[in-house]
């Protein structure tokens, strides 16, 4: 039964053993030998004869040696440690082709290794929490008005959460920011507004001190707060008897009851949240808990033990139904939508993500079949020797081993310094990436992502390492061992499988091109749309008012006038407004409206617009072109009537063939809601959700008549960042010392961030078609060069009857040519394919795009004409005489 | 476990080879190699090195053991000799041939009528 271990173990233990072994067998064959010949002899042979037939009898001796050698030790090892010291032998005698095929192979190792440790991260890794396969993100959605994907008001929360059987705990969350004073600067913290039951779905304990009960979520409740292990110990000193004091948030004390250890973070969010509090004590949000409109909070939940997510949306699906015919003004039209965590953490970041990798792996792919090329020239070369070990008895089997260890040496190496290229990789990576990259954080080269690196170079090495292999070990013996080098010999099979893996480089090399080419053209294409505002010399702050001190819109109203009044009274910076949202920075706030003296909207008919309050200054600090009626002016104050201004596209949609002025709409941001407003003018049109967004219908109102509790200062100067910076910081700071000033910064820089992700998928396409570019140009290079040097004397012979060496120059470049063809007609449909699977990445461009097409294959053509016309001058250069004494 | 030709031929000799040993007592090489011509009365003319793969293989199994000694004519050889554990094997392997040989010489007999 286990016999196979004793007898391992028996053949490790001769295999340790010293040589003596084999001198062993040599005796006990000699004398079986012996014993033979004795024989032989006692049955009349003559000694000669005698000898000769014993050893008829006995075998080869060599043979018999080398069995026994087989059969006691452990060959396999043997060898392998034998094939990997040969291996080393021969790539240290071939320092430049070693140094290219390892560095070759570890740019392409490295480069895959770095992007999929993102990958990893970012699609693969599991959340950090238990179970996490139960996590689900509950949605809600509205198809009639196209809203795939919505936040929930809290009364629909909490029929949700008393209606379901399927979820063993529901809860929501959301985030901004409050700030933190009496510790010493007045500091904002990112704050997760949540329900108690927040730190059950995730089923996390905490550092010290507890989580939140049911309790600390009802009204009334005495305000409490969990601070982060980071904040503790930060900010906080590390206060030992920190449980159970207080915190002063947004000047309002809360009782610390609890520290959530520094690894965790709640789920949709990159920044490390600092405190918790209940939903209850939010002073934004905790004033919208009694509205059931609104889609402001966002859902998830723990799915019960053995219940799917099908089963759970089933009955959610009624739940919304029964929701949806109880309270239809909130809920006629929604459903809710069930997404696993994890997927919807990920989001659409997935499809760039997959691109990059399969992006890199073409390199890889590229690099391969560049080293096979490499391999398959010096197997070439190498046919005298591999015919000799042939003659002398070494198998096929034998062979392709001992060339397939060479390539496994190279791998390995390849894969080491591709490794040690990932880690360098993947700093870089992460300092380049967007910082909204969901799960930023969690990349890092770990053992998962080592075990990539190590089976991609194991896969590579044979990938590249078999052909050449295989082609080796079939070559003719006796036609190799005559021709000495082989240099002319090189088989019709073997060039042919050179030029198809080069013509395979091209068409590679091409998908890659086209595919950078385009994104290359939506990047600039993106980058060059007019926001439809002027964002040069424009600076921007933000000043957000603690709730509890500045608890009324007089008090918000107050507070910009006089900031507006000082900030504009500092040199230089007398254009200077409030707005909040600004765009492209906050992105939109979407909201409802109906048009006073025509019906409410009929079903699928959606009446919802993109809102903006903003002072008087705005459109022209943010050079908004004014195409008809007036903006807002200082007279618009909060006791005067409601005015407000619409963009061109609101016109358009809701009022074709009419003129709008003097209209009125009913709309409103709590608590300025509900309110008649006539619209006094029509401004140009702004892209306020993001540069790749077509512009939607946009409302403005002045600050005076809806006010918030803060404000973003936009500021039209030119002075420097800093010198606006400072100065808004100083009046800020003269009106109340206790307010943070966050978020400053110049407006083209913000709006450079908004499309971070995309330049740095575009970077790294280009990055890696460059890499393709390079490595398809030398494997042209390889093909052509080596064909030259086989054809010296053919070369030599044509001149000298007579051939020009313009002539010769065009018999190379057409070697050339047909090879870039061949690839260029291979890669057009599968660039074409490729570029169609990243449609959706692309702005402005369309996935067939001739001009990228025809540009890239020109600059493919051009490339490798270069590469061939290098070799194609030596070959004119050939001196015939030299030429025909070659052979 | 699936076995091919060359593994059955292989378990053959070393059955014959164990089973010299254990009829025989310590014997080297060359003898255990005589002892099966012999015994085939030269029907089995074996190539007489093949016998030292099957020696390897059982003494990685520990079914025999060698140890150095002087021949008859006073050569020094390797004598090879059964274990203990070795006979075990013997044993389940005489049965296995036995009942695998009756069942096959059934099946040919089968064979024959049919």
């Amino acid at each position: 039964m286990f016999a196979w271990i004793t007898t391992l173990a028996s053949r490790t233990r001769t295999w340790l053993s010293p040589r003596g072994v084999d001198q062993d067998f040599a005796t006990e064959l000699d004398s079986h030998l012996d014993m033979l010949t004795d024989e032989n002899v006692r049955r009349g042979m003559p000694p000669e004869e005698a000898r000769r037939a014993a050893r008829i009898k006995l075998g080869g001796v060599t043979q018999l040696k080398e069995t026994n050698r087989e059969l006691r030790g452990l060959p396999f090892i043997e060898t392998f440690f034998h094939d990997a010291r040969y291996a080393l032998r021969m790539l240290r005698k071939n320092p430049g082709f070693t140094a290219v095929a390892v560095l070759t192979l570890a740019l392409g190792i490295g480069a895959n290794t770095a992007i999929f440790s993102v990958v990893y991260a970012v699609l693969l890794k599991p959340l950090p929490y238990a179970n996490p396969n139960q996590l689900v993100s509950a949605f809600a959605a509205n198809t009639q008005e196209g809203v795939p994907e919505d936040g929930t008001s809290y009364p629909n929360f909490e029929e949700w959460r008393a209606q379901n059987h399927v979820f063993s705990e529901l809860a929501t969350i959301n985030f901004h920011q409050l700030t933190l004073t009496g510790r010493s600067e007045p500091s904002e913290v990112d704050t997760s507004v949540v329900t108690p039951e927040h730190f059950a779905v995730l089923d996390v304990k905490p550092l010290q001190g507890r989580v939140f009960f049911p309790e600390d979520g009802k009204r009334g409740a005495p305000p409490v707060v969990i601070v982060s292990e980071n904040l503790w110990r930060g900010t906080l000193g590390a206060d030992p008897k920190i449980l159970g004091s207080s915190i002063i948030l947004d000047k309002r004390p809360f009782t610390v009851v609890g520290i959530m250890p520094a690894n965790f973070r709640s789920p949709f969010i990159n920044s490390k949240p600092e405190v918790w509090i209940p939903l209850v004590q939010d002073p934004l949000f905790g004033s919208w808990m009694a509205r059931r409109g609104g889609h402001w909070l966002a859902v998830f939940g723990r799915l019960k033990p053995g219940v799917s997510i099908a089963q759970a949306q089933a009955e959610m699906d009624a739940i919304c139904d029964r929701l949806a015919s109880e309270y239809p003004a909130e809920n006629k039209g929604w459903t809710v939508r069930l997404v696993p965590m994890q997927k919807e953490i990920v989001g659409d970041v997935r499809t760039a993500l997959l691109v990059l990798l399969g992006a890199v792996g073409l390199v890889l792919l590229i690099a391969c079949a560049n080293i096979a090329n490499l391999l398959l020239t010096r197997a070439t070369s190498r046919s005298k020797e591999i015919a000799v070990r042939v003659a002398l008895g070494a198998g096929r089997s034998r062979i392709i081993r001992q060339l397939l260890s060479e390539t496994a040496v190279l791998g390995l190496f390849g894969g080491i310094i591709g490794i040690a290229l990932a880690y360098a990789g993947v700093r870089v990576l992460s300092s380049l990436m967007a910082e909204d990259l969901p799960r930023l954080n969690a990349i890092r080269v770990d053992n998962a992502v080592l075990a990539f690196a190590l089976v991609l170079s194991a896969f590579a090495s044979v990938a590249f390492g078999l052909v050449p292999a295989l082609f080796a070990s079939k070559s003719n013996i006796q036609a190799n061992l005559r021709e000495g080098g082989g240099r002319s010999g090189e088989s019709g099979n073997r060039r042919r499988v050179r030029s198809v893996l080069a013509a395979l480089e091209i068409a590679l090399a091409m998908v890659l091109l086209v595919a950078a080419g385009l994104l290359l053209r939506s990047f600039s294409k993106l980058t060059a749309v007019s926001p439809g505002f002027n964002a040069e010399h424009l600076v921007k702050a933000e000043i957000s008012l603690p709730q509890f001190q500045y608890s009324t819109p007089q008090q918000w109203i107050a507070f910009s006038d006089k900031l507006l009044a000082r900030v504009q009274a500092q040199p230089g910076m007398k254009d200077t407004a409030v707005a909040i949202p600004l765009p492209i920075v906050n992105g939109k706030i979407n909201l409802a409206f109906d048009i006073v003296g025509t019906p409410p909207a009929s079903e699928g008919e959606s009446r919802l617009a993109d809102y903006a309050s903003v002072s008087p200054e705005y459109l022209r600090v943010m050079r908004i072109p004014l195409l008809a009626g007036r903006f807002f002016t200082q007279q618009d104050i909060f006791s005067a009537s409601r005015v407000s201004v619409i963009s061109k596209t609101f016109a358009q949609r809701y009022f074709p063939n009419q003129d709008p002025i003097g209209k009125r709409l009913n709309f409103g941001f709590p608590p300025n809601g509900d309110a008649d407003r006539e619209i006094v003018g029509i401004v140009g049109d702004v892209r306020d959700v993001s540069l790749g967004e077509a512009p939607g219908p946009m409302m403005y109102v002045p600050n005076a008549q809806a006010p918030f509790w803060g404000a973003n200062l936009v500021v039209k100067s030119t002075l420097s960042t800093d010198a606006v910076a400072a100065a808004i910081r100083q009046e800020v700071q003269k009106i109340d010392k206790d307010l943070p000033i966050t978020e400053v910064g110049n407006m083209p820089d913000f709006i450079d961030a908004s499309v971070s992700q995309q330049r740095f998928r575009t970077f790294l396409l280009g990055l890696f078609a460059a890499m393709a570019l390079i490595l398809a140009a030398t494997g042209i290079f390889g093909v052509i060069a080596y064909s030259v040097a086989c054809r010296t004397n053919e070369i030599g012979i044509r001149v000298a009857l007579g051939a020009s060496r313009s002539a010769i120059l065009r018999m190379i470049l057409r070697e050339t040519l047909l090879l870039t063809l061949a690839g260029l007609l291979v890669g057009i449909p599968c660039a074409l394919a490729a570029s169609h699977l990243i449609g959706h990445l692309l702005f402005g461009v369309s996935a067939n795009d001739p001009l990228t097409l025809a540009t890239v294959a020109f600059i493919l053509a051009a490339v490798a004409t270069l590469a061939g016309y290098i070799p194609a001058r030596r070959a004119m250069q050939v001196d015939p005489m030299l030429a025909l004494r070659h052979e | 476990m699936a076995a091919d030709k060359s593994d059955i031929l292989q378990g053959t000799l070393d059955l014959m080879v164990l089973k010299t040993l254990d009829a025989m007592g310590p014997l080297h090489g060359y003898g255990i190699a005589r002892r099966i011509e012999q015994i085939s009365e030269e029907a089995l003319q074996i190539n007489q090195g093949t016998i030292y793969a099957s020696l390897v293989r059982l003494t990685h199994k520990r079914w025999i053991s060698g140890d150095w000694g002087t021949s008859d004519n006073n050569r020094k050889a390797k004598f090879y000799s059964i274990t203990k554990s070795g006979r075990k094997q013997l044993n389940t392997e005489e049965q296995n041939w036995e009942r695998i040989s009756t069942v096959i010489g059934r099946v040919l007999r089968l064979a024959d009528r049919g």
